[in-house]
């Protein structure tokens, strides 16, 4: 017993005398503050900066340290801390850090020494931390009875275009730990230069962006198809918008831009055997083209729930697609025994019936501007998510999220893969869909 | 916003256009947006309500709308006077009329407000929660810009 105690006594000394990290320390607004001393050039006091018309506010102007011009940033402004008065032209206390490649001032109440620390006593910082934003903050140490808050300089003061995106981005759908565009460098650095080129080509040529959500399905698809150019004898890449169209082929989910078949109208109703819908069945449908996806989608819910009133939201941001939507003509040949029942002879050909055609809201609009229905049973989101930037795919995911009801159904793409806490698996051999928990 | 919509409005401010000022109209391609755009100068606001909520905005230079006050007048007007105001307000209102005329006899029902003009430099208008239909129109004297945004009522 005595012995373990020991043996804790003597690793905490170690831990203490282990000093592997130093920080200069300083205060803002009575807090105690910290800054990696690698990360610092040199501290200094300085006065009567020279003011920058139209900088932002924390920008407290230019200075001239000893030849060379160094950006001022006061630390209180830019964290909404109180500031206490100072006299005119009084010298102010400042930590010059060296950050990439350019120097930068920061001004600070005051500062207070060089501390030396054991790396492995930082803590991370609790995400309720309030007077600084939390992503600022590397970690929290306690040295001497006082607690300091390591600060993540490259973060405040590196390129901030890169943190407003992030911070853009949602908090409660799992988060991929790649940065956006990071695909092809991860690629790149794992030595397979054509999968980064397929990625960036199928980008450019069919705006196919590759990201946690379907990088499976691209995986599996590059072997095959590096293995059926190989037989072909042409180049792995991708040269032209038809290569990226022959690679995205087997993407798309069953029957995109034509009405469902039977069997992958039986395959969602066995999906929706599943939903529990009181009074409307509330439906979205983002993405739905020039509606035979729409209309499919709309007499399964018929069928499926008989006493429910049904409102299906259909949105496209291709206006000429979804334009023919609500008037939407075929001929017989097109369409599926299962969904006849409820055509009419029209004029120029068959047309949906009435009750159907009153229960859709075919919309001109983007999904990824503000959604101003309210919360939805089931949304059918086929293979819209791949062809949105990668920050606006999560966003959009998150969104689905929001709009879903507890217990309400996302179908996605059938290559399409959600992994989230919020979601449940239920997919079946032809369908890909979640149940929000 | 709704497919069925989108025409009355564009087929509106064609016939109209095309019969006050007697020249050909050219369209621009049809867009939407959902942040705050700059105001070109004037600004005339017709609301909407019934079926939907919403409101139409006819945005255009100083100069363009003088130049159409002038002409639907058959007079020089200099300045964004009195008559020029009642001018392009009634212009406004003669587009959004016939557009819920049209919307009407598809089954829609929508009512008008009448239509406010604001006037000024520097100016922003925001859509919040909505985002809107952009229809640009090309006149000889310059360009129209007409912001629908509309939301059903649920």
């Amino acid at each position: 017993m005595s012995t373990i105690s020991d043996e804790l006594k003597q690793e905490e000394a170690e831990k203490v005398e282990n000093i592997d990290y130093k920080m200069v320390t300083f205060s803002l607004a009575g807090k105690d503050y910290g800054i990696d001393i690698m990360k610092v050039k040199e501290i200094s006091k300085a006065k009567r900066f020279t003011y920058v018309p139209n900088a932002d506010p924390y920008v407290r102007g230019v200075y001239n340290l000893r030849g060379d011009i160094i950006s001022i940033i006061d630390l209180r402004i830019m964290f909404n801390l109180p500031a206490p008065k100072r006299e005119e032209a009084s010298f102010e206390d400042m930590i010059i850090l060296r950050l990439d490649d350019y120097l930068i001032g920061v001004i600070v109440d005051s500062i207070d020494k060089v501390v030396g620390i054991n790396s492995e006593t930082i803590q991370p910082p609790h995400p309720i931390f309030g007077d600084i934003n939390i992503k600022f903050i590397k970690g929290v140490v306690e040295n001497e009875g006082r607690l300091y808050l390591i600060l993540d300089v490259e973060k405040i003061l590196g390129d901030t275009r890169n943190d407003e995106e992030s911070s853009a981005q949602p908090q409660l759908v799992k988060q991929p730990v790649r940065e956006p565009e990071a695909e092809q460098d991860h690629a790149e650095k794992t030595g397979e230069t054509d999968y980064a080129f397929v990625v960036e080509t199928l980008q450019t040529f069919r705006n196919f962006h590759v990201t946690e959500y379907n990088r499976n399905w691209v995986r599996s698809r590059f072997e095959e198809w590096r293995q059926q150019r190989a037989k072909e004898g042409a180049e792995v890449q991708l040269q032209e918008a038809e290569d990226a169209d022959r690679f995205l082929q087997p993407f798309y989910s069953p029957y995109s831009g034509g009405f469902w078949g039977n069997d992958y109208c039986s395959a969602v109703k066995e999906i929706l055997k599943q939903l529990q819908v009181q009074g409307n069945a509330m439906v979205w449908n983002p993405g739905c083209g020039a509606g035979y996806e729409t209309y499919s989608l709309a007499i399964i819910l018929k069928e499926s729930f008989p006493n429910s009133q049904l409102k299906v939201w259909a949105h496209d941001n291709d206006l000429l697609n979804i334009s023919t939507a609500p008037n939407l003509i075929f001929s017989s040949a097109d369409i599926a025994e299962e969904l006849e029942d409820y055509t009419v002879e029209g004029k120029n050909g068959l047309q949906f019936n009435k009750e159907i055609r009153d229960a859709i809201f075919f919309e001109f609009h983007n999904v990824l501007h503000s959604n101003p229905f309210p919360e939805v049973d089931l949304i059918v989101a086929r293979d819209i998510l791949s062809f949105q930037k990668q920050d606006e795919q999560y966003a959009l995911v998150q969104e689905f999220a929001d709009k879903i009801k507890p217990g309400g159904i996302l179908i996605l793409g059938r290559h399409e893969e959600l992994v989230s806490d919020l979601f449940e698996d239920i997919s079946n051999g032809m369908v890909r869909a979640y149940r929000k928990r | 916003m709704r497919v069925e919509y989108i025409n009355p409005f564009v087929e509106a401010a064609f016939n109209v256009l095309r019969e006050v000022l007697s020249e050909e109209v050219k369209r621009g391609e049809l867009y939407l947006k959902s942040t705050s755009q700059p105001v070109l100068g004037v600004a005339v606001i017709v609301g909407l309500t019934g079926d939907v909520e919403g409101r139409v905005l006819f945005d255009m230079k100083k100069s363009v709308a003088l130049t159409i006050a002038s002409q639907m007048n058959g007079e020089e007007l200099q300045t964004m006077d009195d008559l020029a105001k009642a001018t392009i307000s009634e212009l406004a209102n003669m587009i959004t009329g016939q557009a819920v005329t049209k919307l009407h006899e598809l089954g829609f029902k929508f009512d008008l407000t009448p239509p406010a003009i604001i006037t000024g430099d520097n100016m922003e208008v925001s859509n919040s929660g909505v985002e809107a239909l952009i229809v640009p129109v090309e006149l000889q004297a310059g360009k129209i810009e007409i912001n629908v945004a509309v939301r059903e009522r649920t």
